[in-house]
Order: structure tokens, then sequence, then C-alpha cells
């Protein structure tokens, strides 16, 4: 078994040994405003990464730094230290200038305030971004426009100014626009915010149909009923970004102390088949399942009955730090991966469950249900 | 400090470059009025101050040769106070390695030490010449090219030439001072007369009345009595100018030219203050957070108000502590300029204590007028709409207040550009928000092409005024179509002049002209002024009148007239048929008038009479002492090339010439004159012109700083620096462009008015307007170049602007 601290390895990143699979690679990313109070880190040191193809909101409260996040990813602003690699280009190797044609031909971004240029009409606000990249012929430029309108419901309003059209109608014109020059990355920022739940609702479903035409989808929302739409979710706190096993394992917790688990949680790597916890040994961690799987074992480890198979985004460990005493199974690692654990200290546990009523409810359920089976299985 | 006053400092800190613009915009206003109303101060109060101290003669005779005797019963006239004798006559001169002649008047005094009326202003080396030395006029000095301590090369009657040095530079302030377009002038000694093969005699007397001498009806009486005395005597007068002491003869010439520069002036305060209201405006758009957080935590209106005037105030100050030092200077420059132009010098420098307080009054007032409107509105605000409401609007963040009606505009807008794209015309989108952009602040729009447009209209104007000036110079021509002139001192037979002149190579046509000087009368016998009767052979294809009704003179004709629209001031009812009655040689005639022609000069008034008829009231049958002449070609080169070829040749024939001169030599002087003036009207121009373009270039920053959250998203979709850049320019030259329609249209009326007044002060008669392509081009042009000029600056800054900065999140 092997141990690393929290942070990710520290891997150089550059263009060209970007995944072909990242759609968006952030490492080390810092960003810091400086002002009179003096030096303030929005962002710290953030490592991330979306694939191609996913659909991933980004959680924050007001000012976690999600929306510093998202500007780094649309290059709208640019980070203090890192680097951030969007559809294989380093995007803040390049100018302002440079990076604005970049992202008309890369990114289709969506705001929360539509942000459509009220003097042009819808269909001269989709074309605006074929002008400015230009793409296709200028004569054929009206057509695809027009096709895009279509698409979201809007042929008939394409000649009306945005302030003649509802508020729906202008962000599902904004949607048009983010897709007039076919860009494989749509940045959303909270796009439902100002439109009520049937147009929201709308809205998610063309999203779910681009993700499915091959479009990744990057969302900052609020609304956790869109999160749970969405393939992944991406929270960020105090300008961190908390450990996704965590999210998953213990997703009713404060984001403080979320944040407070990732920072101090260890990472194991444990070998196929290995044991990770003994029956009868003292349990000091609670471990959460980052990769692979484990079995949950009555008696000793390797003859013993299989109780339960937990995966990626589970818990163990967590019978026995709450009630106290010794490991009433073992557990042992899948037989066929390594799995990835994170293991948190016995005191910190326990001192962020008395602080979290609900989630200590959620665990004591499940240490009732979990205990209920061992008793079940124990007498079979 | 109060926080109040401290936010008000901080306002004016904020944004150094919208101070920058409003303190600017001030004191261009400023600064005209001061220079104008301070050059007319000293110019009013200095020229005629000048004039006077120069002693200037009332009364100026031009004569016959006369000797001292005559000169003697001159001042003992009653009336007369004091009385001196001058010859002046024309000569050609050049520095001695020069081949350029040019023509000036010598005057010859009896005594320099001790003249006492028309006095010369020292400027450096003698003012006394000896014999054979000569001293200039500054102006002279410049037009001769020479330095004093030079040799001068003079052309005598015999063709040969003398040199004398110069050795001094005077300023004449009063010798040709009531012409606009007299010649250079040098001065020599009596006793030089001789060296230059002239008549130790004068030709001219100036006078100063003993009592009386601002008093034009007096002055013109002792004249007529002084002439007619002479006339008596068997003396002829020629001609007689009357002027009062105190009061420089083209005072009110310049008074009028002041006048609309003053008028201009005013323009420009009046277009700089719709730029502060512009600018005012979109501060006060800006601070209406801040004006509702002030309310919210207790400001009251007044207090509010209060703030916002002081602001207004405190950048009135700063543009008076540019503009009134800038303007005390330059209104002395100005005047000084103008002092030199026309020959008299200022009191020296000072303060103009009424420019000052007009410019302090308009740094303040203008600014708190302008501004007052956007200040009690802003002002009265209340905290619900200034915390939230439209400015959550201004912040792009749209209000639920579900769909809008689109204006009648957005529908037209919209309509036009989809009918356009059904026939396949597609403007490109980057484009269609620069056009729209533009009359999305109609207000503001309508500030900024009224002040280009007036900058362009006047613009435009100044240069038809120019060639409408140019073209009745060119018009004046037609009386001068010869191409040369040539006088000799004594009288010739016609036929045998014509006769010798056709042997030159190029003389196509020779004809002999004759004059008469007569007195213009009033019905009741008293003299109005000297009218010069010039006679041509009535058939002479030299003179080609521009009639305004009558008819042209013709060989029958006698005491019959064709005369000149100057006289119509004093017969304003005259018209062809009426008698007139003229003092010639004594006599009282009556001749009557058979036409009216155009043609206005500065020496009186002129008429035509036919030669055959004037030869016999001269005696001069077939004889003459003045000879016009053709030549194959008209232009300047050739006809003062064939001038001094017929010179030469003449004189070695043993004929007395007098002087043989192009024909258009005597338009080059009031060309020149005329150019000074509208350099003045084209600086006027400019200046509106500038704030014009201060005017786009404020509207351009404030549309750019409105607009950045739009040109953040444009960013945001793939526009580069350089796109954003066209965006912004090409909506300042689009508001250029329709100002320039604007101002083609408006500069009609503006040339009218313009042509008229400045006609009416420099040829005291109206003259026909024209118009030329130049001005339009070359505004065309400014404008173009300033539309852009004035929007890169505010396009570099919405270029320069991060989406973070515009956008921003959180």
């Amino acid at each position: 078994m092997t141990t690393h601290p929290s942070t990710p390895e520290t891997e150089s990143i550059k263009v060209a040994s970007s995944h072909p699979d990242d759609m968006i690679r952030m490492h080390s990313v810092v960003k810091t405003y400086k002002n009179a109070a003096g030096e303030f880190k929005v962002l710290k040191d953030i490592d991330l990464t979306i694939q191609r193809g996913e659909f991933a909101t980004i959680v924050g409260k007001s000012g976690s730094g999600k929306s510093t996040l998202l500007n780094m990813i649309t290059g709208i602003d640019y980070p203090t230290g890192g680097q951030v690699v969007v559809n294989g280009t380093d995007i803040y190797s390049i100018t302002e200038s440079q990076r604005s044609l970049w992202r008309g031909k890369n990114l289709g971004i969506i705001f929360q305030f539509f942000q459509l240029l009220p003097m042009l009409t819808l269909l001269e606000n989709v074309m605006l971004p074929m002008d400015y990249v230009d793409l296709y012929d200028f004569d054929e430029r009206p057509a695809h426009a027009m096709e895009l309108l279509e698409m979201v419901g809007l042929k008939d309003q394409a000649h009306k100014l945005p302030l003649a059209v509802s508020t729906g109608q202008q962000q599902m014109t904004a949607i048009a626009r983010a897709l007039a020059t076919d860009a494989p990355l749509l940045i959303a920022d909270e796009p439902t915010g100002n439109l009520d739940s049937k147009t929201a609702n709308h809205m998610i479903g063309i999203f779910d149909q681009l993700v499915r035409q091959g479009k990744t989808i990057v969302m900052v929302t609020h609304d956790p009923s869109l999160t749970s739409r969405t393939s992944r979710t991406i929270i960020i706190a105090d300008g961190e970004l908390i450990d996704e096993t965590v999210v998953k394992a213990l997703p009713l917790l404060r984001h403080r102390h979320m944040l407070e688990i990732t920072k101090k949680a260890q990472r194991i790597m444990v070998q196929p088949g290995e044991v990770v916890l003994d029956c009868g040994q003292p349990v000091d961690n609670l471990y959460m399942i980052a990769s692979g799987s484990v079995d949950v074992m009555l008696a000793d480890g390797k003859h013993g009955k299989l109780l339960a198979h937990l995966k990626a985004g589970e818990l163990f460990g967590e019978i026995e730090l709450l009630r106290g005493g010794k490991a009433i199974a073992c557990v042992r690692a899948g037989h066929h991966h390594p799995v990835e654990l994170l293991t948190f200290p016995r005191e910190d546990f326990l001192r962020i469950i008395e602080e979290s009523p609900i989630t200590g409810g959620a665990l004591g359920n499940i240490v009732q249900d979990r205990l209920e089976e061992h008793r079940v299985k124990s007498r079979m | 400090m109060k926080p109040r006053w401290r936010k008000v400092f901080l306002d004016l800190m904020e944004n150094k470059a919208r101070t920058l613009l409003v303190v600017l915009s001030i004191a261009v206003g400023v600064f005209s009025i001061g220079v104008i109303s301070g050059a007319y101060v000293i110019i009013s109060n200095d020229m005629s101050a000048s004039y006077a101290a120069n002693h200037p003669a009332n009364i100026e005779l031009r004569m016959a040769d006369f000797n001292d005797d005559v000169l003697t019963s001159v001042r003992n006239m009653p009336g007369i106070a004091n009385a001196e004798g001058r010859r002046v006559f024309s000569i050609r001169a050049r520095p001695v390695n020069s081949t350029t002649w040019t023509v000036i008047d010598l005057v010859a005094l009896n005594d320099f030490a001790t003249n006492k009326v028309d006095l010369l202003t020292p400027i450096v080396g003698s003012t006394n010449p000896a014999k054979r030395q000569v001293i200039l006029e500054k102006d002279a000095l410049k037009n001769l090219n020479v330095h004093v301590g030079d040799q001068l090369e003079f052309e005598l009657p015999d063709g040969t030439t003398k040199t004398m040095p110069v050795v001094g530079a005077v300023q004449d302030p009063t010798t040709g001072a009531g012409d606009f377009l007299s010649p250079p002038f040098g001065y020599i000694s009596m006793n030089t007369l001789e060296n230059l093969q002239q008549p130790d005699l004068y030709n001219r007397v100036y006078a100063t009345v003993s009592q009386g001498q601002d008093n034009a009806a007096h002055i013109s009486n002792i004249a007529g009595d002084v002439k007619d005395r002479l006339v008596r005597s068997g003396i002829p007068v020629n001609r007689v100018r009357t002027s009062k002491t105190h009061e420089h003869p083209l005072a009110s010439t310049v008074n009028a030219i002041l006048g609309i520069l003053l008028a201009l002036g005013i323009l420009i305060v009046f277009l700089s203050s719709s730029l502060i209201a512009n600018t005012l405006n979109a501060l006060l758009n800006q601070h209406l957070r801040y004006i509702g957080v002030m309310k919210l935590v207790g400001g009251r209106n007044r207090q509010i108000l209060i703030m916002y005037l002081a602001l207004i105030v405190s950048f009135g100050v700063l543009a008076l502590l540019i503009a009134v030092p800038l303007g005390g200077q330059a209104a002395y420059g100005l005047a000084a300029f103008i002092a030199s132009e026309l020959r008299f010098n200022l009191l020296g420098y000072r303060l103009v204590p009424i420019a000052f307080a007009i410019q302090i009054a308009i740094g303040i007032l203008v600014p708190l007028v302008a501004g007052l409107v956007p200040v009690m509105n802003g002002s009265k605000v209340t905290v619900l709409k200034a915390i939230s409401g439209d400015l959550a609007r201004a912040e792009g963040r749209p209000l639920h207040r579900g769909p809008k009606r689109e204006s009648a505009w957005e529908k037209f807008q919209t309509r036009i550009t989809v009918a356009l794209s059904h026939r396949g015309i597609h403007i490109p989108r980057p484009f269609l928000i620069s056009l729209r952009n533009t009359f999305r602040r109609r207000g503001r729009l309508a500030l900024t092409l009224f002040t280009l447009t007036m900058g362009g209209a006047i613009f435009i104007a100044v240069f038809n005024v120019r060639v409408t000036l140019h073209d009745y110079i060119g018009a004046i021509g037609n009386y001068f179509k010869a191409d040369v002139e040539l006088d000799f001192t004594q009288p010739y037979r016609t036929h045998e002049i014509q006769q010798y002149a056709m042997q030159i190579p190029g003389v196509q046509r020779v004809e002999g002209w004759q004059g008469l000087s007569a007195d213009l009368l009033y019905p009741n016998g008293s003299t109005i002024d000297t009218i010069n009767i010039v006679a041509p052979p009535a058939n002479s294809a030299m003179v080609q009148p521009i009639l305004v009704s009558g008819r042209w003179i013709q060989a029958s004709d006698e005491r019959k007239l064709t005369i000149s629209e100057s006289v119509l001031p004093y017969y304003p009812n005259l018209k062809p048929g009426d008698f007139l009655p003229l003092k010639i040689n004594g006599r009282t005639e009556q001749w009557q008038v058979v036409g009216i022609f155009q043609f206005v000069g500065q020496e009186g008034i002129l008429g035509y009479a036919p030669l055959e008829y004037v030869e016999q009231v001269n005696d001069l049958v077939n004889q003459s002492t003045s000879f016009r002449i053709e030549t194959i070609q008209h232009d300047r080169a050739y006809q003062s090339q064939m001038a001094d070829t017929l010179d030469k040749y003449f004189r070695t024939h043993g004929f007395n010439v007098l002087q043989s001169q192009a024909g258009l030599a005597s338009l080059d002087n009031a060309s020149q004159s005329l150019d000074t003036l509208v350099t003045f009207l084209l600086i006027m121009a400019l200046l509106t012109a500038m704030v014009g373009s201060m005017g786009l270039a404020g509207t351009m920053s404030m549309n750019v700083l409105e607009r950045t959250r739009e040109i953040g998203i444009m960013r945001a979709i793939g526009a580069v620096d350089s796109i954003i850049m066209r965006t912004v320019i090409a909506e300042g030259m689009v508001i250029g462009l329709i100002s320039f329609g604007l101002a083609i249209i408006l500069s009609v009326p503006f040339t009218y008015l313009l042509s008229y007044i400045v006609s009416l002060a420099v040829f005291e008669t109206p003259i026909q307007t024209v118009f030329t392509i130049t001005g339009y081009l070359i505004w065309l042009a400014l404008i173009l170049v300033m539309s852009a000029v004035a929007s890169i600056l505010p396009a570099r800054n919405a270029a320069r602007l991060t989406i973070r900065e515009v956008l921003a999140y959180e």
C-alpha cells in the first residue's frame, strides 16, 4: 500500500502533452487579486481536467471563486500562475486579441444576463460571431443563423430586436449564438438564473441534446436540480476544488467541511486483493473510495463471507468510528484493479459530524442499515 | 475637507481624460472670445491712437506739379493749421543682385527732421535720408527683400538705373492708411529727386485743419474750399481725400471684420457649451448610483445639486487657468499682426480688463448654464431609481418586465436591413453595429452633429468667400484687360506709338487712353468726392464692364458717362438717364448717366466716358500719355516680360516713358491683402472645426464608456482588437459624414451671409457670391480624418478593455 499527499502529482502540462480526450486541463492555476487591503487569493492551485463530451457543472457559494474559475477557462480573465489548456491551446500564451478570435472559434459562451447586443436583431446577433471568425461564405451566414434560431424555436422572431422578445427567448438566442461557430465547448454561466422553470428545463433539454452530439458543456449553477442532470459536479469552496470523492461520499456536508476533508485526507493506493482493514483491527480513519472497488468480508479477509461490494464514491469505517471499537468486518481491495482510497482521521471526522447534524443523521442511517445487514449475514 | 468636497475633488481626478475634455472644450470657447474681445479692444483703441499720434493729414490733395509758392498759399488758406508738400511717384526698384522689379511709391519730403504732418515712426537706422539715400517703410523692406544697409537699384524714366543705399526703416501709419490695397512706400529727400530724373516739385499736399479735426463735414468743407481756390488759381487738383484725426480710415473695416470674428467666437462658445452639456449628461448618468447612495445616507437634493455645481465651477476654473493667459497673449498677438498689416503701432502689451471679465464670465457661466439641466435632473433622481431599476438595465441586466415594443425608429432600421437583405445586399454585422450605434443616443448625436455641422459649414463658407473675393478681384480685371499699361511723361500721337509698338513681336493692339478728374457734387453744389473719368475708345476691347443697368459708352456720347456703383451711397435712386452735377476744371456741368457698372475700387468713384469726347475736352485729339497694349498672351509672366520689352524699346527710341507695367500687377496687392483677411476667417473656422472634433471625441468616448459591456460581449464572441477599433471608428466616421451632408446644406446661407458682411466691410458694396468645390473637398477630407482621429483614442481604449472588466460576473 502506497500513500501520497492529497495534492495531485505535479506533472508538466504542455499543449503537446495534453491528452486528446481532454477538453479542459487546468494545472496549478492561481489567481490573486490585489487591493488596498493586500493580496487576496481567489483561486488556490487549481488542477482540473474536463474531458470531451462531459456535461459538468461547477457549483459553489457566492464568492467561492466559481466565476473566476470559469473566466480562467474562457480566457476572459488571466491567471496569476499556472496553465490553462483548452481544446489543445494554452490560452494564456496568446494575446488578448488572439484569444478573442480563438474564443470565437472554440467556445460558445452563454451568460446569465444573455448579453445580446441590443442594436442587432436576433438573427444578426447569431450571425455576428460568424462575421468575427469569418466562418461560412458571407451570403450563407443568414441561412446558417436561421437554422440555429429554428432549432431553438425562434425562427419567427428572427428579425426582432432583443428587447422585443421574452427573457426566455433572449436566452435561447444566446444559445443559438453560442452555437453559431460550431464551437466544441459551451460555457454557460448561470444560464437558467433568469428563466422560469419551464424554460430552464427546455434549455437543459437542448444542452443534453448537444452533449449527445459530442459537445462539451461546462455550466456554473446554483440550482441543485440541474446538477443532478449533469454527468459531473465540481464544487469549489474558498478558491479550492473539493475532491469529487468527498462530494460523492459525503454529499450533505457543508462545503467548508468537505474542503477540510479534501485537505486533510490521505490518498492511498491498495493493490488488487490486498487487505485494507482486518477484522478486529482498531479503526482510526474514515475510508472513501476514489477509484476501484472493495469487498467487505465477514471473519478474516481471505476466506470470509462477502458482506458488501463498495464502489467509487462510497465509504467504510464509519460504523467503528461512530460507535467505537474494532473493525466488525474486514475490507479487501477488489481482485482486478488497484483501489485508490482517501483516509480521514477519526477525531476530525467525529468533530465534523458533530457540527453537521444532517450528515450525522444520514450516516447514522447508513450505519443502521449496514449493521442490520451484518447481523443478517452473520446468522446465515 | 468635508467628505462631499473630497468627492468633488476625486470626481475631477477620477477620469482625467474626461476632465481634460470638458476643461479643453470650455477653454477653447473662453480662449476664442478672449482673443477676439482682447484684440478688438486693443485695436479699436490703439489703431486710432497710433494713427492720431502720427499727426495724420486731414486733407490730402493730389495735384499736378507745384512749387513752394503754391504750398505757402495753401498754408495761408483759412482753416488750415499745417500743410506740407511732398512728391509721390511710382518707381520700379530691386535689390542690386535681383532681377525682379517691384513697383513702390517713393515719397519725397522737404525736411524729415521738422515735418509735422503724416509723421514717420523710426524703426531702425536713419530717419533723415541724405541726398541719394533712401529709407523704406517696413513693408517695403519685406516686399523688396532688402535690409537696412543694402543697396537698392531704381529704374529711371530714361531706362537707366540708379543705385542708392537703404539707410533706415520706418513705419508709416498714415500715408496710404485709407487704402487697404496700397503699395509699399519708400522715402527720399527732395534733393534726391533730380537723381531719379524727377522734377523738384511737389504733387501732393498733406494738410491738417486748425479745428474740427474729427468733424468729417468740416474737413470736407475746408478741403473743397482749398481745392476751389487752387483750381481758380489754375492749379488742377486731381483728387481730394479727407480723414479725421482720431479715427483710422480703415477702423470701420477692421471693426467689421473683428465683428465677424467675434460672431464666430460666440458660436464657438455656444458649440463648446453643447459639448459640456453632453459630457455632464454622461457624467451624471454614471454617477446615478453614487447619487442614490448619497441620498440613502441623508444627502438632500440641494446638497447634491451644490456638489455637482461645484464640480462644474471647478471645470470652469481649470479652463480659465489655461485659456485666460493664452487668450491674453494671443489677443495681443492678433492685434500686433493686424497692426503690422495695417501699419500702425500698438501702445504696448497689456491685459484688457473687459476681455478678462468676459472670459471669466463665460468660463464660469456657460458651463453652469449648460450643466444646470443635467445636474438638476440628476440631483432629483429618487433613491429607488438610482440604486435599482434603471441601473440594473444600464449594467446589462434585463428587467423582468417582459418584451417591449420596438420604437418606430428601431422598426425602420431593422426593416431597411431586412429589405436590403431580401435584395441580396447584406450589411456586415460589425458595420451594422456602427450604423445603429450612431443613432442610439439621439440627443447626444444631435449636439455633436450641430457642433460638427456648424464648424463644417463655416469652414466651407470661408473657402467660398475666399473665392468670391478673388472672383471679384478677377472681375476688377475686366476693367484692366490690357496686358501692358504704358505711361509717358508727355503726350504722344496715338498713331506714332501704335506704329512703334506693333514692331515688337507679341503686340496685337495698342490704344491711347485719356482721363478726366472731376468732383462729384451734391445737388446743393457741395463736393462729395473726386470722380476719375477714364476715357478709352468707345469700342475698346480692353475694358469689359459688368453693367448693372443702362448701356456702355458710345463714340457719339457727349457729357455722358457710365459710372460705378460706388456712386449709389450718395445718389441711391440714380438710374440711367439721370443727370449728375460734376465740377470739371472749375466748371460745374451736368453729365448724363447712361449706364451703371459693377466695380467699386478703393480709390474714389470711377466713371467711363468715350475717348472721342474726352480728347476734345482735354484738347489732345489723337494723342495720349497713357496707352493700353494687348499682347498675344495674357499670363502674368508674359505681361511682365512684355512690359519690360516695351519699356526698353520706347526708351531707346527716345520716348519719355514714365512707367510700363503688367496689366495684372495692380491686382497683386489686392489679392495678398484679401488672403490675409481670409486667413483670419480660416483660423476661426479651424477653431470651430477643432471644437467640433473635440465634441466628436467626447461623444465617442462617452459612447465607448457606456458600451463597454457590449464591447466585452463582442470580445467574448470572437471580435479581435482591430474589429473593435473599426467598429468604433466607423461610428465616428458615420457621424462625420452625416455632419458633412448637413454642412453642405448649411454652408449655402453661411456663404451668402459671410460674403455679404465681408464684401460690405472691404468693398463697401455687396458682391456676387461664388461657390467652389475646394472647400467642400477639403472639409470632406478633414472631417474624415478628424472623425477617425477623434475615434481612435476611444477605440483604442475600447480594444484595451478586458472582458472581465466589462462583464464582471461577481
